[in-house]
């Protein structure tokens, strides 16, 4: 435990850089971001300690502990990781918001990253609570940083407002679950005597708050609002943490908590997955955000994960014997494995913002002659992202499929089939979309022609934030390569044999009956000798360069697909889903099929926000108005309410003595 | 005991029929006069002493002399000593005051059935209500501040029976918090007026956020 002392001392002090003077804010910034480092890297090593078999001893102070077991060592690992990376990336960063709250970012970044280190630290419902809802404050005073812009603003407040109504279901979670043991530490909450219908609520009621937090469909509608708006590394850290910590409370209900599960419940939680799985890479496909389209990446990938852990659930339900973990293990690896690669993808982000000002994606084109490393790193993500094989993208989401093959072919789950064969096409749908989204951001940003003049003044980024992208991209390919390490990991936080689901450099898994072997390093060895082979082949043969051919006229830039244009075909498939509302009128169109001109508007609205939350919110404001009536400002109808209230309870108390 | 119950029944319908204020605060002392009374005749079937009769004599001291004074001090400087804007009838306050003076017996059976002190409770929690009724009823800051002392009144009378007298540290506190409330009360009323050449309460729904 001292290391995870040690890094709270760090991020604690950290915390106090906030109250450096006006004309230190450059010192300020550079230990904010020091302390963050070092605290992110001992919460790392503590945790990398716990996860080899060192034993730590809670520290307890009368009813509220810290504890680390090793479900919560391996999201440690991951905020820590991601916390070194991340501050790297911020030492560059965050120099922009010099003179603009540069002190105040500072400190809140440290207070956001040792709330996380904390909550996963918690050894009882009161500290995890209060920790919870400090972190869900200070991110929401990071997203809220640039508060001049409105929709920053409005962004924010969603967020708190959301978030708040998350924490709420989770108090009640823990209310219901430690009033029925004897203490609110985990130890006694595990001992708890839920019985019957109250199971059911704490799993309700846990479910939708970390759903919440987790971002999957239908309460995901911050999200996409809340990253964009934050500064790059914090949603960096937001997207690649924060989530999983949601992964973290739930899978600790769930684990510890509620002894037995439901059928049904597992369901749930599997279809949610799915479902926000699909839906978020479809409306990622068709953002022009760059920001945006990666938080709807993220709603993707914790649908995933989510699937993944309702598979896990399903198979231990219905399924005997001992590989029912696998779709744990599946979870916990994709959820590490998305840690590392979102991270890079927002810096990536960050640092396309900052070279050219712009996150709007149909005004890039280009940019890897500008920004060659940027587009290197980017790259390496996009690819990771798009879960293509030597990418640690791929690992996770082998190990996901798997286990949902290992579902659908178990003996006893006949009456599953269906579902599984649902979600597995739906996953492998989730798969091609994520293709096609990032193989679109990657190519519109980097590749073609510039689309306007801001390509033009962009500029690469500094020694930090490469040095950052360049470790992330190290650790995508590190981990897709060789992923026994991050497994192993995995296997003791689940306290698996390490054997389990692995063998030397590659993946092996017999459960579904037949063997299925993904082995990273063979593939590379292929692909070498068929790549020499063919540049061999191909060395000798004449080559000639010249314009595209187009009818005669040079190509220009204005002919490139643009973003949009390139999501048409998806859009067009899924016309009945995403709605979309298109208006194309001429603004001049002196001739048949020269010299027109027209304006083409395209809006896809989010379909929860319009048949859900606006519906919902028509609601509560005509109940407002209603509460309103009762609320007219004058002094002497409250007091009447008073007097009301009084003569009821007396006569109450006379008639029912 | 009993004529102090009637006549105490009596000035407290009249306090509703009054809107004149000079006239309503009159009456108000009247009422707290009774109380003294009736404080006074407890203190001393208990044997008097100390405690007997100090609580009556601050009663008289702080209720029927110094708040009605304060309160007139003030009426002397409004021009319109009417309350003349009330928007309810003068006889609903009457109405709602026989109603709360048959629900006070209600309350009373129902709760307490064969107490000693029956006509006495009945005409606290009458007071009670009554004081209340006032001040949703008027409008008039002055008639309001009589209202609450007429609950005030009420609260204490109710108390006295109830418990045949509290400690005296806790009368005294009691005194204390009245005198302190008409004190701010009658110093906002000032400011009311100031502020907006009226004492009416309506004006301030304007401060509604």
């Amino acid at each position: 435990m001292e290391m995870f002392l040690i890094a709270a001392a760090c991020l604690a002090a950290g915390v106090l850089t906030m109250l450096f003077p006006h004309g230190w804010q450059k010192a300020a910034h550079w230990l904010a971001n020091g302390l963050a480092l070092a605290g992110s890297a001992a919460a790392a090593y503590g945790a990398a300690a716990q996860l080899m078999g060192q034993k730590l001893h809670p520290l307890v102070w009368g009813a509220y502990s810290l504890a680390c077991d090793g479900w919560s060592a391996i999201f440690l690992l991951l905020t820590g990781i991601a916390g070194v990376i991340a501050s790297l990336y911020a030492m560059g960063y965050a120099r922009s918001y010099e003179g603009n709250r540069l002190r105040v970012l500072g400190g809140m970044w440290n207070l956001f990253l040792l709330s996380m280190v904390l909550v996963l630290l918690a050894g009882d419902g009161f500290s995890f609570l209060l920790f919870w809802e400090i972190m869900a404050v200070a991110s929401f005073m990071l997203v809220n940083h640039e508060s001049e812009q409105r929709s920053t603003r409005d962004a924010a407040y969603q967020y708190l407002v959301m978030t708040s109504v998350g924490t709420a279901f989770i108090m009640i979670a823990f209310l219901l679950t430690g009033s029925a043991s004897n203490s609110f530490s985990f130890a006694d909450m595990a001992r708890n005597n839920l019985q019957g219908v109250w199971q059911h609520a704490v799993f309700g009621c846990a479910f939708v708050g970390f759903a919440l937090k987790a971002g999957l469909v239908p309460l995901h509608v911050w999200l996409p609002k809340a990253h964009p708006a934050a500064p790059s590394h914090v949603s960096a850290l937001m997207s690649g943490v924060m989530l999983k910590i949601a992964l973290y409370g739930f899978g600790r209900f769930v684990f510890s908590f509620l002894p037995t599960w439901n059928y049904w419940w597992c369901v749930i939680v599997m279809v949610t997955g799915v479902l926000s799985a699909f839906l978020g890479v479809l409306y990622a496909q068709m953002e022009t955000d760059i920001k945006r389209v990666l938080a709807y990446s993220s709603v993707e990938n914790m649908g995933v994960i989510f699937a993944a852990f309702g598979c896990g659930m399903l198979l231990k339900v219905t399924a005997g014997g001992h590989w029912y973990m696998l779709g744990f293990v599946a979870a916990l690896a994709h959820a590490f494995n998305h840690s590392v690669m979102k991270v890079l993808m927002f810096m990536s982000a960050g640092s396309i913002m900052h070279g050219t000002g712009s996150k709007n994606l149909e005004l890039f084109g280009g940019l890897a002659r500008s920004m060659p490393y940027t587009a290197l790193f980017s790259f390496i993500g996009c690819l990771a992202l798009a879960a293509a094989p030597l990418t640690n993208g791929f690992v996770g989401e082998w190990l996901v499929l798997q286990s949902f093959i290992t579902l659908a072919g178990s003996n006893s789950a006949q009456n599953i089939r269906l579902w599984s064969a649902l979600c597995f096409i739906l996953l492998g749908f989730t798969g091609a979309l994520a293709l096609g989204c990032f193989v679109r951001f990657f190519g519109i940003t980097f590749l073609g022609r510039a689309r306007s003049q801001l390509t033009e003044h962009a500029h690469e980024a500094d020694g930090f934030m490469l040095t950052a992208m360049g470790l992330s991209s190290l650790l995508v390919l590190a981990c897709g390569v060789y992923p026994l390490p991050v497994l192993q990991a995995v296997c003791a936080a689940l306290q698996l044999p390490t054997d389990y689901a692995l063998q030397g450099w590659g993946l092996a898994w017999a459960g579904s009956g037949a063997q299925a072997v993904f082995n990273p390093a063979l593939l590379l060895l292929l692909l070498t000798v068929v790549g020499g082979a063919l540049y061999l082949a191909t060395a000798g043969v004449c080559q000639r360069q010249s314009v595209t051919w187009n009818c005669g006229t040079y190509p220009t830039e204005r002919q490139q697909y643009s973003a949009t244009g390139f999501s048409k075909p998806v859009r067009r498939a899924f016309d009945y889903l995403l709605k979309p509302k298109r208006q194309v009128s001429y603004m001049r169109k002196d001739h048949a099929y020269f010299g027109r001109q027209l304006s083409y508007k395209l809006e896809i609205p989010d379909m929860i926000t319009e048949k859900l939350y606006q519906p919902l919110q028509k609601h509560f404001v005509r109940v407002s108005a209603f509460l309103r009536r009762l609320q007219q400002g004058s002094v002497r109808l409250y007091v009447s309410y008073v007097m009301a209230a009084m003569v009821i309870v007396l006569i109450w108390g006379a008639l029912y003595k | 005991m009993e004529y102090l119950v009637v006549s105490l029944i009596f000035i407290v319908f009249l306090q509703t029929r009054f809107m004149e204020l000079r006239r309503a605060t009159l009456c108000l002392s009247v009422q707290s006069a009774l109380i003294a009374a009736a404080c006074l005749a407890v203190g001393l079937s208990h044997g008097g002493g100390l405690h007997g009769w100090l609580p009556g004599l601050l009663t008289i001291a702080v209720k029927v002399v110094f708040i009605p004074y304060a309160i007139l001090k003030v009426v002397h400087q409004l021009r319109d000593e009417r309350e003349i804007v009330s928007d309810i009838n003068v006889n609903y306050s009457t109405a709602v005051a026989a109603c709360s003076l048959a629900l006070g017996y209600m309350v009373i059976d129902g709760l307490l059935p064969m107490a000693a002190g029956r006509d006495i409770m009945a005409a606290s929690m009458f007071m009670i209500m009554t004081g209340l009724t006032l001040i949703v009823m008027r409008s008039r800051a002055i008639m309001q501040m009589i209202g609450l002392i007429t609950m005030e009144n009420g609260i204490y009378l109710l108390g006295l029976i109830m418990t045949e007298g509290l400690p005296l540290i806790i009368e005294l506190g009691i005194f204390l918090d009245v005198l302190i409330a008409v004190v701010i009360l009658v110093i906002l009323t000032s400011r009311l007026r100031l502020s907006f050449k009226t004492t009416d309460t309506n004006v301030l729904d304007k401060l509604k956020g």
